[in-house]
């Protein structure tokens, strides 16, 4: 029931980002518009994938550093991706896929320094220094981004900041094909250790007792949630709230058991973020809104709801 | 006694400061604004600018005053080095605080709009004024009155202009790009967003199907995003149709804004 629920919901938001534009185009002539075959549906899937990414992530991530506050990109990720795309517009490094590239690169090092820094205590990763350290270099990361932004001439560098927090307006089917052939790769290994990290919820040590590779659980899960999300700062840049949020409610339907709260986290992430982004292009028309304000502005007060309820009970 | 005198002779030389200021002309300006800077030099002040930013580009003279950085907001250990008796800022938020800071230093300041045509004439009579530039100055806000209040041809093309491509940010009716594209002919297809500037959907730019799509560019190969793939749905894109207009004359109101609009006219006659 629950299913179908989710199922319906996720198929509605994407059918109304479909539909639903600033341009007024004819039901009648929604197969044939180039606008729709382009643009709309193109950005639809995007944001799905996009945000499904995202709730996967974040709800593994929660569960490897067992901090409900856990956000994808509370571990230096957005730093180094704005980096990242700071430098390629001061280099002037050409192509119209420069952008992202170099987010992407900047994210993967951020994500190596995290990593190297979560490995600081020996061979064990440590949850606790793997967010100190993603805040750390994220941080880092933001001084070096800011320096750079008041201290070169370009006034364009200005603009890498709206990148950054830009949306999914640089969607395209070039954009859907590269998510749809790399996000599957870390879904999968991601939904292959949902066994493990029900028990590692459980405590590290509860976790080894009961038969979990402890070690090589929490690398692959750290690894792979940084890669799906690393790809979704490329495309997308920074959106904020849905891998935070998205999980919790996921948690409060679908319980502890990953097996079933990852892929709930996924549609549930694609349809928050499909219809987040129909109502940013469309409720301001011809104007539009950062999609990232619209998801604030949707999970902050399901997020406020949550944690009444958390705390009544 | 003693005391009653120091107040008195304090209230002397407070009059004797503000009477300098308002009637002796300023002989070393700091202009924190491209166009100020144009202005000062087309009325005949430009041998009184002593600093400017480092976006003074125009004319090539200004090159050799001393840059006191970006100007926008102002360093004032910067501008105070320089010695100036006035300090031109545009007015903007950061710009009130920073003059301000240069007023309690005793520097005289002046906050000037310029953000459209007709804000071009009273910049360049109040520059006159404290310069003593006041009849060149007359003859030039004339000129640039006349380039304000002159109704516009009526419109035979029309254009978008794209500030950014990720997120689309356009220029709206509130701008004074809007105006150049209107006085040289063309319409501004985003002319019903009142804001200088906004960002919207790509889809809205393909609806509105602008002939041209006019970037600031200070080079002649057109924008990195004319070649991906959902930019090629605007039908400007895919046929090549943009105007790169160097930002030195374009990006700024100022005396050349009439030159700006005939070079644009001239682009869109092509």
């Amino acid at each position: 029931m629950k299913w179908t629920v989710l199922a319906i919901v996720a198929l509605l938001a994407l059918v109304l980002s479909v539909v639903l534009g600033p341009a007024a185009v004819p039901l009648g002539e929604l197969l044939h518009s180039d606008i729709v075959w382009n643009l709309r549906a193109p950005r639809a899937l995007l944001a799905f994938l996009v945000g499904g990414s995202l709730g996967v992530a974040g709800a593994s991530l929660q569960a490897l550093v067992r901090n409900p506050l856990a956000d994808p990109f509370l571990l230096g990720l957005s730093g180094g991706a704005g980096l990242g795309a700071v430098l390629a517009i001061a280099l002037h490094l050409p192509g119209p896929w420069a952008l992202p590239i170099a987010a992407f690169i900047g994210a993967l090092a951020a994500l190596g320094l995290v990593y190297r820094l979560g490995l600081i205590g020996g061979a064990s990763l440590d949850p606790r220094i793997l967010l100190l350290g993603g805040v750390a270099i994220g941080a880092f990361a933001a001084a070096i981004t800011t320096a750079i932004v008041s201290l070169a001439d370009a006034a364009e560098l200005r603009n890498a900041f709206l990148w950054l927090w830009g949306g999914l307006s640089g969607a395209s089917w070039d954009s859907v094909l590269l998510v749809a052939l790399y996000a599957p790769i870390p879904l999968a290994v991601l939904l292959a250790a949902s066994r493990p990290l029900d028990l590692l919820a459980l405590g590290e040590e509860s976790a080894s007792y009961l038969g979990a590779d402890v070690e090589k659980v929490k690398r692959r899960v750290y690894l792979a949630a940084s890669l799906l999300t690393a790809a979704a700062v490329a495309v997308s840049g920074v959106i904020g709230f849905v891998g935070l949020v998205v999980p919790h409610i996921a948690r409060l339907t679908w319980g502890h058991r990953h097996r079933s709260l990852l892929p709930a986290a996924f549609l549930g992430g694609g349809a928050l973020l499909a219809f987040a982004d129909t109502l940013a292009r469309t409720v301001v028309a011809p104007r539009e809104l950062p999609v990232g304000v619209v998801t604030a502005l949707i999970g902050v007060p399901v997020f406020a709801l949550l944690l009444r309820r958390w705390t009544v009970a | 006694m003693l005391r009653r005198l120091s107040v008195v002779v304090l209230f002397l030389c407070a009059c004797h400061t503000s009477a300098r200021r308002h009637d002796a002309p300023a002989y070393r300006v700091v202009s924190l604004l491209p166009s100020f800077t144009e202005i000062l030099f087309a009325i005949g002040a430009g041998d009184r600018v002593v600093g400017r930013t480092q976006w003074c580009d125009y004319p090539p003279a200004a090159r050799d005053i001393p840059s006191v950085g970006e100007g926008l907001p102002p360093n004032v250990e910067s501008v105070l080095a320089r010695r100036p008796d006035l300090v031109v800022l545009y007015n903007a938020g950061p710009n009130v605080t920073a003059a301000k800071q240069l007023e309690r230093a005793g520097v005289q300041t002046v906050l000037i709009d310029l953000n459209r045509l007709e804000d071009l004439g009273p910049a360049a009579r109040t520059l006159g004024r404290l310069t003593g530039r006041q009849e060149r100055a007359e003859s030039l806000a004339i000129m640039l009155d006349s380039l304000a209040g002159r109704p516009p041809p009526p419109s035979t093309t029309s254009l978008a202009f794209v500030v950014w491509d990720n997120p689309p940010i356009i220029i709206g009716h509130g701008s004074y790009l809007d105006q150049l594209a209107t006085q040289a002919g063309a319409r501004n297809v985003f002319g019903d967003v009142g804001a200088p500037s906004a960002q919207v959907s790509l889809e809205t730019i393909v609806a509105r199907d602008p002939q041209w799509i006019a970037v600031l560019a200070d080079t002649a190969v057109p924008p990195a995003f004319a070649k991906r793939r959902e930019w090629r749905a605007v039908r400007a894109v895919r046929e090549g149709h943009f105007l790169l207009l160097p930002g030195s004359l374009f990006g700024r109101p100022g005396p050349r804004s009439g030159e700006a609009i005939q070079q644009l006219r001239a682009l869109l006659a092509r």
